[in-house]
């Protein structure tokens, strides 16, 4: 047994929402040299592309467990927020 | 769109349910809010539900009516290196029979239970409702902001139930802008699918008794802890892990997790079981030192939302202290309606009940065991030390034996150092 997060989808149930409950100021995450979010998130939702020098953020597999706006040193969210009522993750058992 | 209650309460988990429950037997008109589908929707914790005492008055036979997996009967700790672990365990007959000490639950069930009874009580359950903002009015929260529609709910006391983030608590100027990476846990867990014979098989139960194992160790140095626990027909296995330790390690919570799952004991109790679900959530571990203002004109705080949580090394208490605080939050709310008066002082004797109770006073009590547990010795070189003089002690290899003190001092030495020892001891008994 492994848990693998590419499969997250088949194991987690969520409401995906058009729009992202969490958004990034890029240039932060540019000038950042921390990236904690990278590895701390659990739901591997950040990916830096070291070519692009972008931090990307993809909303639809998010936990939200709440330990980037923790481990972010530099505050680099124009918005964090919870998703809109019903929608985001939605646990059947745990 | 306007509507006017005697109480808010932002969030239905156990402590919010308990104060909606509370105030709603009193016969005060309550919202509470879920931003959820359902109550238990976002919600997930280790697995162990401690007796609920702050509701025994409400449901003086809980085990009959709140839904649950098993009661423990056996607890055990666990020290692992990567090919062994020294366990301590505690099996005991009396924690069989009702009211039983604790259990395994689900929280989208248990919650879902909680805040239906608070309903049935009269309270007024949304759903689907994300607070956006709370409403001040001449220095007094007044009410909240609903993020879908904008809507206004009105009420002369909110009740912040919201969680460990708690933004209402932010909004309203009671809690830090910032949380330390230090005191903050984040929590994964895996529900693993496995049948109710091979459980019963494999950790000694019969009947729906379950069993809870702490392990500490191969965490690859990370300062944080595992769990596994039965449920009915599935195991949780999960970590805590402190956030600025993964930082400092440049971990992930998933990589140390497939780890642990390799490791050959724990392999052994896992083996044959399907992932069914994956979950992750944040676990205020710092303590009574993190604690925010609990009370303010027109509001309480209560719950994870006051990082009501006690993280020992040996017990993990949370929804416990939740639900009493829900309680004592509700009273104080009934209260406050008595005398018509929301002020800070008035509420205030909120954090009066919670001073002479056990939410107040066990975490006073614990509150060095946060600065205790931010030791990276624990986290690799004390399971090192216990299986390393096991393994001594048991090993058969043709070698003559030293005495049991040489071979004491000589593993404390390879391990954690002599003096080590004795600053940890000390402390671990200034914190327990």
């Amino acid at each position: 047994m492994n848990i693998n997060l590419d499969e997250i989808f088949d194991y987690t149930s969520f409401n995906i929402d058009r729009d992202p409950h969490i958004v990034l100021d890029e240039n932060i995450c540019k000038e950042c040299d921390q990236r904690f979010c990278v590895n701390a998130c659990p739901a591997c939702c950040y990916t830096w592309s070291e070519e692009e020098q972008k931090m990307t953020f993809v909303h639809d597999g998010c936990l939200e467990c709440g330990t980037c706006y923790v481990v972010c040193g530099n505050n680099a969210f124009t918005l964090w927020r919870y998703p809109r009522g019903g929608f985001g993750v939605s646990y059947r058992m745990t | 769109m306007k509507r006017t209650y005697d109480a808010i309460v932002v969030g239905a988990g156990p402590a919010g349910s308990s104060a909606a429950l509370t105030m709603a037997r009193a016969g005060l008109s309550v919202a509470l809010l879920e931003r959820g589908a359902f109550p238990g929707e976002k919600n997930m914790f280790g697995g162990v539900l401690h007796r609920l005492t702050a509701l025994e008055d409400v449901f003086p036979d809980f085990w009959n009516q709140a839904p649950w997996e098993r009661h423990i009967v056996k607890k055990n700790i666990s020290f692992i290196t990567e090919g062994s672990s020294f366990n301590v365990s505690f099996d005991s007959e009396e924690a069989d029979s009702p009211p039983y000490n604790g259990y395994t639950v689900f929280r989208p069930k248990f919650d879902n239970w909680l805040a239906e009874e608070a309903v049935k009580a009269g309270a007024t359950l949304l759903t689907r409702s994300t607070v956006d903002d709370v409403i001040i009015e001449n220095g007094k929260v007044t009410g909240v902001t609903m993020l879908r529609d904008g809507a206004e709910l009105h009420a002369p006391v909110v009740i912040a139930a919201d969680g460990v983030l708690s933004f209402v608590a932010k909004k309203a100027g009671l809690r830090t802008a910032t949380f330390d990476p230090g005191k903050q846990g984040v929590c994964i867990k895996a529900l693993i699918d496995m049948p109710k014979e091979v459980i019963d098989d494999r950790f000694g139960l019969v009947r729906d008794q379950g069993a809870s194992k702490e392990i500490v160790g191969c965490t690859s140095g990370v300062r944080g802890g595992t769990f596994l626990y039965t449920n009915y027909d599935s195991l949780s296995l999960g970590m805590v892990l402190e956030l600025a330790s993964l930082n400092e390690k440049d971990k992930t919570p998933y990589d140390l997790l497939n780890a642990l799952m390799q490791q050959p004991q724990i392999a052994k109790l896992l083996k044959g079981g399907k992932l069914l679900e994956y979950s992750a959530h944040l676990v205020p571990k710092g303590g009574y030192d993190m604690m925010p203002e609990l009370v303010g004109d027109g509001i309480m705080v209560t719950g994870d939302a006051a990082a009501m949580c006690i993280i020992t090394g040996i017990n993990l208490e949370g929804i416990n202290l939740a639900a009493e605080s829900g309680v004592l939050a509700g009273k104080a709310a009934i209260d406050a309606h008595h005398q018509r008066d929301f002020s800070k002082s008035s509420l205030a004797s909120y954090r009066k009940m919670l001073e002479e109770s056990f939410v107040l006073k066990d975490l006073k009590l614990y509150k060095r065991s946060p600065q205790m547990l931010h030791n990276d010795r624990i986290f690799s070189q004390y399971p090192e030390l216990l299986c390393g003089v096991m393994d001594e002690i048991y090993r058969i290899d043709g070698s003559p034996k030293e005495t049991m003190t040489k071979m004491l001092l000589g593993k404390i030495k390879e391990t954690v150092g002599l003096k080590n020892l004795m600053a940890d001891v000390y402390s671990g008994w200034r914190a327990l």
